[in-house]
């Protein structure tokens, strides 16, 4: 059941008026999430209804047990099986498939969720869950099942704890989210996909340099487009229950430097690389001051890796981790003159932060190194037509890029609009987005990107 | 406790939405869709049977084998199974030669590819073929040899075209002053080259080199402007073929590689957007018959349809007419050998629905190019109808791993396979139902 489609939309609308009429009482509105989460699982495969409370009713217990236990080796141990769990749902899910079909949806971020939890434990960072439910709740929470954004356990708990009625605000927010996530995906993202980029990337010795180009600057809005399309879907579906979710995307083409991007896309995971792998690495202490960039470079190759078993993520991995770690060289001996920028120079960091990204992005979206050297060759050829860019492409991009680095006080201010409208007009926005769809958008729902992840 | 302003909105929003799908303006629905619990987001389709690759020896069954897909009631094909015959028992010099015309898949030496090793697979390697001098195309290739050119001016039948017409045989001249050259790097050993160029006043001379060693030169001066090869043998090892043009101009058109083995040589001859027009408008007859001739062609493939495949008007007015005056020119030029009118593959576009269909005047172009075929007596493999007819791209498109391109149109190297193995298949039952027919027959 993929987040844009409309037999989501409807199963959303039962959650939200079945979780609020059982609002009054707390067990029974976390009875609600959690058969909505199982539901949403078995919607993808019925394999899951047996993979996921077992999973999590393990790390329940490993949680407590990390908790009161005092025995540093006992404790080891105890992370230890939760990491090897988790890490081999993920693998195995992924890699070495070990039922006789191919199931449908990757648990990595099950599996990122549910580490959280055992890892801020083991580090005394959080206390664990007092109830049963609220954690199979949390560590299954649908909306961020699919693709994230990647929530610590520990923030999601409490919340399930407030008393407060969703307000006007935060309903207006979530459905403002959903109508914007819709746009990003299906009017964004695919159309640029199926215009051109799907097409380029498929054979690109097919068309000439500047197609191709105009290809590679597509898939760069088309992947931003459709995920965090897909996040705003979640953020606002996880608002429709009043869960706030960690923001994941902060207009990332608009970073001054690699480092800047890192803390503008995924956000959520980058936080999460960061906080429970770069920080675990070792050496990260000693006098060696080469660890801080080796285990930059480390980090991000297994990032690259957890995308795929392909040199392509290795190399997408390693010219981040090379980039991060030369970023943070440069720091060290200049300082952080980030302030100090002309208005154009900051244009230009932008600028080169931005092909900097690019150029990983040929890697990430090819299929193979050898097709990643055609997109590259073929950009280099200089060759120069236009035949397979039609208006209608050029009109989205233009549109893509202006929406990507519109001041952030008018997107507050069109959500404040939103927000005071009447219902009916709530109602009517979307609706007419729906129509909008239906007579504009260049395919059906194509899955997320990130959802294969 | 429901909250009141968004639970209005959401209930009006849910009324609207039927309201909407009552007048048919939003996507269809139905409530059922939340309920199913099959993976139904996740393409569901039927897996593609495995592509069988046989090395057993052909030999002749003894009932025929019934080939839907390849139509060929006036025994067209006789010319090109005899060949193969001739070329299965071995017979010194028994080359059995096809030249395959086509589109966009084709320059790219797909599908003719797969064909191509599967027939050198059961019939014997007599070598590659033609090559073009340098790459017209960035998209253009052959497997087993690569291809550089450097500093020829490239006129494509279907691009910036050569003014006299004077395409060769593949359809591109090159025409290069001193200091042009190409190379091109054999992935396995053969033992004759043949240069095709164009004799023409004022022509200069091309020096030819294979792994370091001069073979000798090509004089391309000549009293009037008329089709010229020279053949130089290769020696064992000689993988590297450098050509340098040593006093311009000159115009080459391309080079064969042949074995002296008996077995099958594939000439894949593809355009970029190429058309039957292009063949009509833009060759120069006398001079592509000159060349057609120097081939002796077995079977002539005419796989071309698919630029065509969106213009209707020009489909019901003009098309019969040109892929008449196509296969009249091939039958005038080459009466003894087969030729097979090879219908193009499906080709997608999404529809108002999203949904990706097949272009809807695609059928009737098959359907022209099958009542051509049998109006001009010659054979027709419906390609279209072996791939699974309407509706193939979007399922290709779905499968795993994808079979065709983002374009619904240009197969993805496991879709391009499947075609050449449905050619081949349908060719050598052909040939098995021929031969058991032949072998049946009182002396």
């Amino acid at each position: 059941m993929l987040l844009t489609t409309a037999a989501y939309f409807s199963f959303l609308a039962a959650v939200f008026f079945g979780y609020w009429l059982a609002a009054r009482y707390r067990l029974g509105a976390l009875a609600v999430v959690l058969f909505a989460n199982y539901f949403f699982y078995a919607r993808w495969d019925l394999v899951y209804l047996a993979i996921i409370p077992a999973a999590s009713t393990c790390d329940f217990l490993i949680g407590h047990a990390l908790h009161r236990s005092t025995r540093p080796g006992f404790r080891r141990l105890l992370i230890t099986l939760s990491i090897a769990l988790n890490v081999g749902l993920m693998a195995s899910v992924k890699y070495l498939p070990v039922l006789p079909w191919v199931l449908p949806l990757a648990l990595s971020f099950y599996g990122f969720q549910s580490l959280t939890y055992t890892i801020d434990l083991y580090r005394r960072d959080a206390k664990p869950a007092e109830s049963y439910l609220a954690y199979l709740a949390s560590a299954s929470f649908f909306p961020t099942t699919v693709a994230g954004p990647i929530t610590r356990i520990s923030t999601l708990l409490p919340q399930w704890s407030k008393r407060e009625l969703l307000g006007p605000q935060d309903g207006g927010k979530a459905l403002f989210l959903i109508g914007l996530g819709l746009v990003k995906k299906l009017l964004i993202a695919d159309f640029l996909a199926e215009t051109l980029v799907n097409r380029v990337f498929d054979l690109p010795k097919l068309y000439s340099g500047a197609e191709v180009l105009a290809g590679v600057y597509g898939y760069a809005l088309q992947l931003y487009y459709d995920f965090s399309g897909y996040t705003d879907i979640a953020i606002g579906s996880a608002l429709l229950l009043g869960i706030t979710l960690p923001r994941n995307f902060n207009r990332p083409y608009a970073a001054q430097n690699i480092s800047d991007f890192w803390r503008r896309w995924h956000i959520s995971f980058s936080n999460w690389l960061r906080d429970y792998l770069y920080f675990s690495l070792p050496g990260l202490r000693s006098r060696w001051k080469v660890f801080a960039y080796l285990n930059l470079v480390i980090t991000m190759l297994i990032g690259g890796l957890w995308h795929g078993a392909a040199w392509t993520f290795i190399v997408w991995g390693a010219w981040h981790g090379v980039g991060l770690a030369a970023h943070r060289g440069w720091q060290a001996l200049h300082g952080n003159p980030k302030l100090t920028l002309t208005p154009g120079a900051r244009v230009l960091c932008g600028l080169a932060t931005f092909h900097f990204v690019l150029i990983g992005w040929i890697f990430f979206r090819a299929s193979s190194l050898g097709s990643a050297r055609d997109i590259l060759y073929q950009i280099s050829s200089g060759t120069i037509s236009f035949a397979n860019i039609t208006p209608a492409f050029v009109a989205v991009m233009l549109i893509a890029a202006a929406a990507h680095y519109t001041p952030t006080r008018w997107y507050d201010g069109g959500l404040q609009l939103y927000c005071q409208f009447p219902y009916y007009a709530q109602a009517a926005a979307i609706a007419a987005l729906a129509v909008a769809i239906r007579y504009v958008a260049g395919s059906g729902s194509a899955p997320f990107i990130y959802s294969r992840f | 406790m429901l909250p009141k302003k968004t639970s209005l909105a959401i209930a009006t929003l849910g009324a609207l939405l039927l309201l909407l799908e009552t007048a048919r303006l939003a996507r269809p629905f139905t409530l059922f869709e939340v309920l199913d619990f099959r993976p139904s987001d996740i393409p569901n389709v039927e897996p593609l049977p495995p592509i069988p690759v046989s090395t057993a020896p052909i030999t002749a069954s003894k009932r025929p084998i019934i080939e839907p897909n390849l139509i060929d009631p006036h025994d067209n094909l006789r010319a090109f199974y005899l060949a193969l015959w001739r070329t299965e028992l071995g017979a010194p010099g028994a080359i059995t030669r096809v030249l395959h015309y086509g589109d966009s898949p084709v320059t790219a030496d797909s599908i003719t590819a797969d064909v191509r090793s599967l027939l050198q697979q059961h019939f014997g390697d007599a070598g590659h073929g033609f090559v073009l001098i340098a790459k017209p195309w960035a998209w253009y290739g052959h497997r087993g040899v690569e291809v550089q050119g450097n500093g020829w001016r490239i006129a494509a039948a279907t691009q910036v075209r050569a003014r006299d017409g004077f395409h060769g045989l593949g359809g591109v001249s090159f025409e290069g002053d001193t200091g042009a050259s190409s190379r091109f790097t054999l992935a396995e050993d053969h033992a004759l080259m043949e240069i095709h160029y164009l004799h023409q006043p004022g022509g200069g001379v091309v020096a030819v080199e294979a792994s370091g060693q001069r073979l000798g030169e090509v004089e391309t001066a000549g009293p009037e402007k008329d089709p010229g090869y020279q053949a130089f043998p290769l020696n064992a090892g000689a993988r590297q073929i450098n050509l340098s043009v040593e006093r311009g101009p000159v115009r080459l058109f391309g080079v064969s590689f042949e074995r002296n083995t008996p077995g099958v040589i594939y000439n894949s001859l593809g355009l970029n957007g190429g058309q039957v027009q292009v063949v009509v408008r833009y060759f120069d007859k006398p001079q592509w018959t000159e060349e057609l001739q120097h081939q002796h062609p077995d079977l002539v493939v005419i796989n071309y349809g698919t630029n065509e495949s969106i213009y209707a008007d020009y489909i019901e007015r003009y098309y019969p007419g040109e892929l008449r005056q196509v296969i009249e020119s091939v039958q005038a030029a080459v009466p003894r050998a087969s030729v097979l009118i090879m219908s193009p593959m499906d080709r997608g576009q999404r529809d108002s629905n999203s949904r990706i269909t097949t272009v809807p005047t695609l059928p009737r172009l098959v359907e022209i190019q099958r009542q051509m075929a049998l109006e001009m007596h010659c054979a027709f493999f419906n390609t279209f109808q072996a791939m699974g007819g309407e509706g193939t791209m979007a399922r290709w498109y779905d499968s795993q791993p994808r079979l065709v391109s983002a374009d619904f149109t240009h197969p993805l190297p496991a879709g391009a396979r499947q075609v050449g193995v449905l050619l081949d298949q349908a060719l050598e039952s052909g040939y098995r139902q021929f031969k058991a027919r032949e072998q049946r027959r009182p002396n």
